[in-house]
């Protein structure tokens, strides 16, 4: 027994402070992810894209003839734990890049510290403004800024629907409120009068008191801001209380995933949600990307996957420019980076406040006879969008 | 004994330890000072609280607004945080501490919420659900805020064990065992409660602050968390022993080092949690007095395994 615990005690050891041994043909990309607790269905879709990524770029060769080998760390969503593998990454391991994690919370933590440590960290799906307007040298970001992600609904609203009135209804959560805030700047711009602004908190059973206080206020547009299980409980409970309204928009993540509709099965139709790609979009390998995520795991994958995938060869792609794998070289030819993928053209710029910030445009998709149709902008669009929406008592 | 510990540990940084490895012994220090203060008023008082996130977040949100509200430094959130706790923990004693046992632990797992909900909507003043971000943390290097913690569970650990042994901590110790007959010896219940109750908080709200300063961003969230910091609290100390000196300690060694450990095994996945989950249910099982509460006990069932 003693000798055993003597054993355990050693092989704990040896597991921190050991670097591994990395064979000369290989290159190790460790990725922090959410695998468990609430985010773990977005770290999922963004783990199987990185290996779907990360196949591909193997079946060419590799980067610069060595093998890309996946791993993944589960941070749990937790601050902490994200930070923890992120330090072991930098100093134990000496991963010149850090590239991953979701929540805008972890992704702050990670930001903080591939800073100090003059690492760069390649950001791809956490969309809180604040991470890339800290003038962080060595943070980049792929995924468009939370206060633009709704830019192609804001055009629809303006183009097509000219509401008068809005209610916005976000979740208590940093992508939430950002979301939710953003869109009431937008809205006064147009000129819209925001009737309702109301956070819930995540994970509600019930949206019923919420809903009924939309009902009594008659927006013309209810914009929502949610993760998925909300999602479509509101959208369910909206049907069965007969909110009406002329459009029902949902900002990005919870609407923009296929289980939204799979849950709220025939109360998703005709909602619209802002989103960051869709599989239909014209971009090189966005449809192949699409086709081949929906044979392996029975469901097309929202821009959370498209970002993961695509960021997988913004990293091959700097790396095979970088004048050596340092994290300072590789930092430089990340800046210089200017590449199409299949979550659409990558360019890191210096603008309106931000650093490294990736621009790109955003979408429309509505939901019409169960299935995502990208409606805006018109030059992106898959098929074209219905409106004015039926009333709940005319869809029967 | 007590010496020797300290002295290895403040040793510690000079072995060229990798951050990361500091990253984590940062993070068990910090973790044994919010045990030992639970274990104050949870093991020596008997008042099982289920919301010491509650104090937590109160002393790091103090850090933090003197960050961004008033634009000096949020360590001086440490030492601040302890009077704005302890008038917090006033407050919340004066309400949940006429509860007792399951009606008190319920009630104070609804304040750490209650503070939760708070903080989102006081949006003003902290920020909401966007929460306070630092720009440049003090240090690159962790010796610093290592020593800082240190000195924090130092404090603390000298305090706990001051009190303990003192005339408050048996009327502590009279309180847990049988509050009723406490009361009729004479002992002012509520107010050794109280007592308990505020220095407790402080110690948690002090661990609050140096939080905020160490990892740079909170929002309610994070520091209002149900789990990962009250559950986890709790669990600390029921791992490592209730009502001992050094069962925190050990707990929080076990929480942190253990969970890492495990979850940075290789094709795991996300497995890593059933196992940490199976783990614990283990030692509570067979050690319900904790590592340290246990420890005669283990000591014979290791021997009698050996002969």
């Amino acid at each position: 027994m003693k000798r055993l615990s003597f054993a355990v005690v050693f092989i704990f050891v040896l597991s921190i402070f050991a670097a591994p041994v990395l064979a000369a043909n290989t290159f190790e990309l460790v990725i922090p992810l959410p695998l468990t607790g609430k985010q773990a269905k977005f770290g999922e879709m963004m783990k199987r894209s990185y290996e779907m990524a990360a196949e591909e770029v193997n079946a060419r060769g590799g980067i610069k003839k060595k093998k890309l080998i996946l791993a993944f760390e589960d941070s749990g969503a937790k601050p902490e734990t994200a930070r923890a593998i992120v330090e072991r990454l930098i100093d134990v391991k000496k991963q010149p890049i850090i590239v991953g994690e979701y929540t805008s919370a972890c992704a702050k933590a990670v930001a903080a510290v591939a800073e100090e440590r003059k690492t760069p960290y390649l950001i791809v799906a956490s969309a809180d403004d604040e991470i890339t307007q800290q003038n962080y040298k060595y943070v980049f970001r792929q995924n468009q800024v939370n206060d633009h992600y709704a830019d192609a609904l804001v055009s629809f609203f303006r183009d097509v629907v000219k509401p008068r009135t809005i209610a916005i209804l976000y979740e208590s959560s940093a992508f939430g409120t950002s979301g939710a805030e953003a869109m009431a700047k937008d809205a006064a711009k147009l000129g819209v009068r925001v009737v309702m602004k109301e956070k819930y908190e995540a994970g509600s059973v019930d949206f019923r008191p919420l809903l009924s206080k939309v009902k009594a206020a008659r927006p013309d547009v209810v914009y929502m801001v949610s993760y998925v299980m909300d999602a479509s409980l509101l959208m369910k409970q909206i049907k069965e209380l007969r909110v009406d309204a002329k459009l029902f928009a949902g900002g990005a993540a919870g609407f923009a995933i296929p289980e939204f509709i799979e849950n709220a099965k025939d109360a998703a139709e005709y909602v619209v949600s802002a989103t960051l790609w869709t599989e239909q979009l014209k971009y090189p390998g966005a449809g192949e990307y699409a086709e081949k995520y929906k044979a392996r795991y029975g469901a097309y994958p929202s821009y959370h996957g498209a970002s993961a995938y695509s960021a997988i060869f913004v990293v091959k792609n700097a790396l095979e420019r970088a004048k050596s794998w340092t994290p300072d070289a590789i930092r430089d030819s990340l800046k210089a980076t200017n590449l199409m993928t299949a979550f659409g053209p990558i360019r890191f710029e210096n603008r309106e406040g931000y650093r490294n910030q990736n621009f790109m445009d955003t979408l429309a998709i509505q939901v019409q006879s169960g299935r995502f149709e990208t409606i805006w902008p018109l030059n992106h669009a898959s098929k074209r969008y219905i409106y004015p929406i039926p009333t709940w008592r005319q869809r029967r | 004994m007590p010496f020797v510990i300290l002295a290895i540990l403040a040793a510690l940084p000079l072995t060229g330890l990798s951050s990361y490895a500091m990253h984590l012994v940062i993070l068990v220090v910090m973790w044994s000072v919010v045990g030992m203060a639970w274990n104050l008023l949870g093991g020596y008082c008997g008042q099982v609280s289920f919301g010491h996130a509650a104090y937590f977040g109160v002393g790091a949100y103090t850090a933090g607004i003197l960050y961004t509200k008033m634009a000096i430094s949020p360590w001086w959130g440490v030492p601040l945080s302890i009077p704005v706790v302890a008038l917090f923990s006033f407050f919340l004693g004066y309400i949940v501490l006429r509860l007792r046992g399951p009606f008190f632990a319920l009630a104070t797992l609804a304040s750490g919420e209650v503070m939760r909900v708070t903080a989102e909507n006081l949006v003003d003043f902290t920020g909401g659900t966007l929460g306070i971000m630092i720009q440049e943390r003090t240090w690159v290097e962790k010796t610093w805020y290592y020593y800082i913690i240190l000195l924090v569970a130092t404090v603390t650990f000298v305090l706990v064990k001051k009190l303990a042994e003192s005339k408050l901590g048996y009327y502590f110790v009279a309180i847990r065992e049988d509050q009723d007959a406490a009361e009729s010896m004479g002992i002012n219940t509520t107010l050794y409660k109280t007592l308990a109750l505020c220095i407790s908080g402080c110690l948690t709200g002090a661990a609050g602050a140096f939080y905020m300063n160490y990892m740079g961003y909170i929002d309610p969230n994070v520091v209002f968390a149900l789990h990962d910091i009250s559950i986890i609290t709790i669990m600390i100390v029921m791992v490592g022993g209730v009502a001992t000196y050094w069962g925190p300690v050990v707990g929080a060694v076990i929480m942190v080092l253990l969970a890492e450990w495990i979850r940075s095994i290789p094709g795991l996945g996300t497995a890593h949690y059933t196992f940490f989950g199976i783990l614990l249910i283990i030692i509570i099982i067979f050690l319900p007095n904790g590592i340290v509460g246990d420890f005669p006990k283990l000591k014979r069932l290791l021997k009698l395994q050996k002969a």
